[in-house]
C-alpha cells in the first residue's frame, strides 16, 4: 500500500506539476484547477503505464480523486 | 535508442515511461536557456506524442527548453498552412485519417465497394495539399515528416491476407508523398524500416483510446516516434572515425598463428560477419569517415594480410594502421594525432573487453564498442549503430577530400613552426585561399562546418538552421567562407567567418576552422580579408574559452594586441598586422563585396 501510494504521488506530481507530495493526497477534480480533460486522461495513462493495469472504462468518470484512483489500483493488485 | 540483439560495450538507451516524459518536460520549464520553438502538427490529439516529443527533445538539446504548439484537431494540413508563431523545426505526423476520415477508426462513413473509389481520390488529394502545405512550411522551418503509421482498417471485399487494387493504390499515393518529400532538402522523412524495428507495426493502434479520446496510439508507439521524430529535428553530431582492432574484428582468426593466408572473412565457416564489417567499413570510408587499424601484431604481416586482394575494405581507405606490441589507447592516441580530432568524434571496437575498457579509460569521451564475435545477430545489430553514429544527411565535396589531404599531411610533414624550413614550405606550398562573402545561408557545409568544429571555435556555440538563418539574416550580418587547396590537392571549405558589420564596429560571433587546415596561417588572412573588406581599424569577438578549443586560443595569445572589453575580445588591426606572419597564399575574393581580385597581398 505504501509502495502504490508512493508510486501514484509520483504519478500525480508528474501530470500536475504545481502540486506538492503533501497535497496529492487530497487532490480531486474539484479541487486542482488544472484537472481538465487532457490531464484526466493523461493521468488515467500514467497510472495504468505505471501499474500495468489497464483502467476499466466503465470507471473512468469515476477516478477523480487521489483517493479513487488508489483504491482502483490496489484492488487491481490484490485482483 | 532500442536496437534488439545489440550487446555493444556501451549500452543504448531505454524507452521512455509517460511519467519520466512529463518529469523531464517539468524540469525543462525551469530551464533559462534560449527556447527552442516547434510546431507539432498532427490531425489527432496530440496528448502523448507532444509528451513524448517534447521529453525527446529535450533530452537532444537540454540547454534549450521546449515549446512545443499544436494546431486543430483533425486539420493537419491546416495547421501546416496557417499556424503562425515562428518556430525552428515543424513535425508533422500523417495518418491516413488526416488524408480521409474513413480511414481511420473514428470515421464512420460508407466502407462499401461503391465507396472505394471515392477514397481513393479523396485520399490523393488530400496528399496533394499536403505536398503544398509541406513544401510551404518547409520554405519557413525545416521539417521532420511520418507518414502513416497505423494499420488500414478492415475495408475492402478480399480477405485479410490478399492484397486488392485498392490499398495499392492508398499505398502508391503514400509512396509517391514519400518520394518527393524523401528528396526535399529541407523536409527529413522518418525512415519507415526502423520504425517498424522499434515499434511493431501489429502493436501500436489502440482502439480504445482512439475511441475515447481521439489519440490513437499505443504508449509505446508513441514513445517510438517521437524518439525518431526528434532525431531529424535535433540530430547527434556524427562521429568523424572509426579505428578497428584486426583479430577476431576486422577479420577471424589470430594473424600471428595462422599468417595472412590464414584470416578469414568469407561466407562460409561462421566467419561472414567480419566480411560484413570490413563491407560497413568500406561504406563509411567512401562517405567520408575516417578509418584506421590499431592492432597488438607484427607490423609486416600486418601489411601483407591488409594487401589480400580480396579484403572488402580496400587497403588505401585505411589510414593510418598502427600495428605493434604497445597498449591499444598508445596506438589510439597516434591515429587521433594524425586525423587531428578529438576522443569524442572517435568509434573504436575490438572483441576484446579488456581493451576495450583500457583505451576507454585513457581516452575519456571515446565510444568504445565490442565486435560480437560469436553472434551474428548482434554483428548485424552492430552495423546498424554505427550507421546511426556516423550517419549525415547529406555528403559534401570535403567528405570526399578529407582522406587524401591526411595522407598527404602524413605523407609530407610540414616542418616545425618558427623554423626556416616552415617559411620555405609554406613560400613553396603553392597556397591558394578562396574567400567568399556570399551570404548564402543555404550552403549546408557551412553550418555542417560550424557544428562539428571542436578545436578552432571561437566560442563553441552550436546552431540549429533556424538560429543560423536568424544571424545571418540579421542588418549588416556578414558570411565568409574560405576555401583552401595547395600542391598537394584541394580541401574545400575549411572556415567559416560570421558576424555583423553596425555603425557600432565589426563583431565576429563564429569563427571555425577545420583541423586540417591548422598552420597554414589562414586565420591570419582571413581576419585581414575583415579588416579590409569592412575598412575597421578594430574588431570584436565573441570569444569563450572552451575546454577544446586550445589552438584558437593558442592564436589569440600569439596576438599581443588583444584586449577583453564589453562587447567581446577586442582586435585592432594594427596590432594584427603587426604581428602578421609572412602570407604566402594566392587569394581569390568573391562575393558581392569583390570583384574577383587575385593576388598576394
Amino acid at each position: 500500500m505504501t509502495d502504490a501510494r508512493a508510486r501514484l504521488t509520483r504519478c500525480f506530481t508528474a501530470v500536475f506539476p504545481q502540486l506538492t507530495d503533501d497535497a496529492v493526497p487530497t487532490a480531486a477534480l474539484a479541487t486542482v484547477p488544472a484537472w481538465d480533460s487532457i490531464a484526466h486522461v493523461t493521468l488515467l495513462a500514467v497510472v495504468e503505464e505505471e501499474f500495468g493495469t489497464p483502467v476499466d472504462p466503465d470507471e473512468i468518470e469515476h477516478l477523480t480523486s487521489f483517493d479513487a484512483l488508489l483504491h482502483a489500483v490496489t484492488r487491481g493488485a490484490a485482483a | 535508442m532500442r536496437i534488439p540483439d545489440w550487446r555493444g560495450f556501451c549500452t543504448p538507451s531505454p524507452a521512455v515511461k509517460l511519467v519520466e516524459a512529463l518529469e523531464i518536460g517539468r524540469r525543462a520549464r525551469a530551464a533559462t536557456g534560449e527556447p527552442l520553438p516547434v510546431l507539432l502538427a498532427c490531425g489527432f490529439t496530440p496528448l502523448h506524442v507532444a509528451t513524448f516529443l517534447g521529453a525527446h527533445l529535450q533530452r537532444r538539446r537540454p540547454t534549450r527548453p521546449v515549446q512545443l504548439f499544436t494546431g486543430l484537431f483533425g486539420d493537419l494540413a491546416g495547421t501546416l498552412e496557417t499556424h503562425g508563431t515562428p518556430v525552428e523545426a515543424a513535425v508533422a505526423v500523417v495518418e491516413w485519417s488526416d488524408l480521409d476520415p474513413r480511414l481511420g477508426v473514428r470515421g464512420t462513413g460508407a466502407w462499401g465497394p461503391s465507396a472505394l473509389p471515392d477514397v481513393i481520390a479523396s485520399v490523393e488529394r488530400a496528399a496533394g495539399r499536403l505536398r503544398a502545405a509541406l513544401e510551404r512550411r518547409a520554405a519557413q522551418a525545416p521539417v521532420a515528416l511520418a507518414l502513416p503509421t497505423l494499420p488500414l482498417p478492415p475495408l475492402g471485399h478480399t480477405p485479410g491476407g490478399r492484397a486488392s487494387a485498392f490499398e495499392d493504390d492508398l499505398d502508391a499515393a503514400i509512396q509517391a508523398l514519400g518520394a518527393w518529400a524523401v528528396r526535399h532538402p529541407r523536409i527529413a522523412l522518418v525512415r519507415a524500416r526502423r520504425l517498424d524495428a522499434l515499434s511493431p507495426p501489429g502493436e501500436r493502434l489502440d482502439v480504445a483510446a482512439e475511441v475515447r479520446t481521439g489519440f490513437p496510439y499505443r504508449l509505446s508507439h508513441a514513445d517510438a516516434l517521437a524518439e525518431l521524430l526528434a532525431a531529424l529535428v535535433a540530430p547527434a553530431d556524427p562521429k568523424k572515425g572509426l579505428i578497428t582492432d584486426l583479430d577476431d574484428t576486422l577479420w577471424r582468426g589470430m594473424l600471428g598463428e595462422v599468417g595472412s593466408a590464414g584470416v578469414r572473412w568469407e561466407l562460409a565457416g561462421a566467419v561472414h560477419m567480419h566480411g560484413a564489417f570490413q563491407q560497413c567499413l568500406a561504406a563509411l570510408a567512401e562517405s567520408g569517415v575516417l578509418v584506421a587499424i590499431a592492432s597488438k601484431n607484427d607490423p609486416g604481416r600486418v601489411d601483407e594480410a591488409l594487401r589480400r586482394a580480396d579484403l572488402r575494405v580496400p587497403r588505401e581507405r585505411i589510414f593510418p594502421v598502427e600495428a605493434g606490441w604497445g597498449p591499444k589507447s598508445a596506438a589510439v592516441t597516434t591515429i587521433l594525432h594524425a586525423w587531428n580530432v578529438g576522443a569524442g568524434d572517435v568509434v573504436f571496437v575490438d572483441d576484446s573487453a579488456m581493451e576495450l575498457a583500457e583505451v576507454a579509460a585513457a581516452h575519456p569521451g571515446l565510444e568504445c564498442v565490442r565486435f560480437p564475435v560469436e553472434d551474428p545477430g548482434a554483428a548485424w545489430a552492430l552495423l546498424e549503430r554505427l550507421r546511426d553514429l556516423f550517419g549525415r544527411p547529406h555528403l559534401s565535396a570535403e567528405d570526399g577530400l578529407r582522406l587524401a589531404s591526411l595522407r598527404e599531411r602524413a605523407a609530407t610533414p610540414a616542418p616545425a613552426a618558427g623554423t626556416d624550413g616552415f617559411e620555405t614550405f609554406l613560400a613553396e606550398v603553392q597556397a591558394r585561399l578562396t574567400l567568399d562573402d556570399t551570404p548564402d545561408a543555404d550552403d549546408p557545409r557551412a553550418l555542417e562546418l560550424v557544428n562539428k568544429t571542436n578545436q578552432w571555435t571561437l566560442n563553441g556555440r552550436r546552431f540549429s538552421e533556424a538560429q543560423w538563418r536568424r544571424l545571418l539574416a540579421e542588418p549588416g550580418a556578414f558570411l565568409l567562407r574560405v576555401a583552401y587547396e595547395d600542391r598537394f590537392g584541394p580541401l574545400g571549405t575549411i572556415a567559416v567567418l560570421a558576424g555583423k558589420a553596425s555603425p557600432d564596429g565589426l563583431h565576429v560571433a563564429v569563427w571555425v576552422m577545420s583541423c586540417r587546415a591548422f598552420s597554414r596561417r589562414i586565420e591570419h588572412q582571413a581576419l585581414r580579408h575583415l579588416f579590409r573588406r569592412f575598412g575597421a581599424a578594430e574588431l570584436t569577438l565573441d570569444y569563450e574559452r572552451t575546454d577544446r578549443n586550445g589552438p584558437l586560443q593558442e592564436f589569440l595569445a600569439g596576438l599581443p594586441g588583444w584586449r577583453s572589453a564589453p562587447a567581446g575580445t577586442c582586435l585592432r588591426r594594427a596590432d594584427l598586422e603587426a604581428a602578421c606572419p609572412p602570407l604566402h597564399h594566392a587569394v581569390v575574393a568573391t562575393g558581392p563585396a569583390e570583384a574577383g581580385k587575385e593576388g598576394i597581398p
